[in-house]
């Protein structure tokens, strides 16, 4: 089910951020830390999922206040005239990176577990067998 | 249980949503950095934008000052090429109104000829032939009424020509040319001055006329006038 709304929500977002105006260019760097921030969130609700630890009001408050804050931040970077988003970016990335990591480390525990578990079946019926 | 599956259809509605939102804000920025020129005029930042104008101001006032400054030096050759046209196009005009003047061209214009037979070649009679003082006389009634260029049987009168009796034989002008009967006297000038300064009361041609000379005067409106043949030299003038 969940999958499924996963798929749904993004079919449907594709068309409408293809179908969508154009929005300055200006504001596109803005639009790509939010992208960077949201993106983060996402993974670390995978890796909650994974934790079997997730919660959705987590989750939401996430995906919007880490996009809000960084936009903000590009925001005061360019009124100070530093590129604060460079930093965003950095972290942003270190921690997509880090859960890309840990949810690649569950999944592959999972499937070594499941392949121990079918030889373990499969010695135990050779061993009734004989 | 009730609750338990309110909440995950929630949970599907809010994942749902959030996946479509960011996919719809990827896209988006998809869009636009596929569809932006980024080097082009309209996206650029404010900071770009202020350095490039800055730049190209810059490029703007080096050529500038370039420009200027050829064009200076283009108007400075242009001027001082039409000043040595000038002064030689005066020059021009200088040396060849000195040249009409001092008789070293062949020069052209109205004015009138005159023809002198002398009687005395013809039969004997005892009036006095023409003599150089004659000519004399004629050449300078001839400047007094305004001669630009006077000659005698084609020899031009300059200014320091000589008419001179050689005996009784024959005239001799410039120093070098005889002339012989019967004289052509050419002059360029107003034809009715020069007319006037021969003839009437007190001219010379009426007085020879009156001894039997044959004289005759005739008015044209293109006479050419040979230039002068010898050269003009100056040894002692300094």
């Amino acid at each position: 089910m969940v999958f499924i709304a996963i798929l749904v929500g993004c079919i449907l977002g594709a068309i409408l951020g293809i179908n969508a105006p154009m929005i300055s260019y200006t504001y596109s760097s803005y639009l790509a830390i939010a992208i960077i921030a949201a993106l983060d969130t996402v993974f670390g609700g995978i890796v909650a999922v994974s934790n079997k630890n997730f919660d959705l009001k987590i989750f939401i408050s996430g995906f919007f206040s880490n996009a809000v804050i960084a936009i903000l931040l590009t925001v005061l970077g360019q009124k100070l005239n530093v590129d604060i988003y460079l930093a965003a970016i950095v972290v942003f990335v270190w921690r997509i990176l880090n859960n890309i990591g840990i949810i690649r480390r569950y999944y592959l525990n999972k499937m070594s577990d499941k392949y121990n578990e079918i030889k373990n079946n499969k010695n135990k019926t050779k061993v009734v067998e004989k | 249980m009730k609750e338990s599956r309110k909440g995950k259809k929630i949970m599907i509605i809010t994942v749902g949503l959030t996946c479509f939102i960011l996919m719809a804000v990827m896209f988006m920025q998809f869009k636009i950095v596929n569809q932006t020129d980024i080097t082009s005029i309209e996206t650029m930042r404010k900071t770009e934008l202020t350095t490039e104008l800055a730049s190209w101001k810059q490029k703007y006032e080096e050529t500038n000052s370039k420009y200027e400054e050829t064009q200076n030096k283009l108007n400075e050759y242009k001027n001082s090429q039409q000043s040595t046209e000038e002064s030689e196009k005066l020059l021009e005009q200088e040396l060849e109104q000195i040249n009409k003047i001092l008789g070293k061209t062949d020069v052209q214009g109205q004015g009138i000829i005159i023809t002198l037979k002398d009687i005395t070649q013809e039969q004997a009679t005892d009036v006095s032939s023409i003599k150089a003082d004659d000519l004399l006389i004629i050449v300078n009634a001839l400047k007094l009424a305004g001669a630009e260029a006077i000659s005698i049987n084609g020899e031009r009168i300059i200014n320091s020509t000589d008419i001179v009796q050689i005996k009784d034989s024959f005239i001799r002008i410039n120093n070098r040319q005889r002339v012989l009967n019967p004289y052509v006297i050419k002059a360029i000038g107003n034809q009715a001055y020069l007319e006037g300064g021969l003839i009437g009361s007190g001219g010379h041609l009426d007085d020879m006329k009156n001894l039997g000379h044959k004289i005759t005067i005739e008015k044209s409106d293109n006479i050419t006038i040979n230039k002068y043949e010898g050269e003009i030299e100056a040894k002692y003038m300094e």
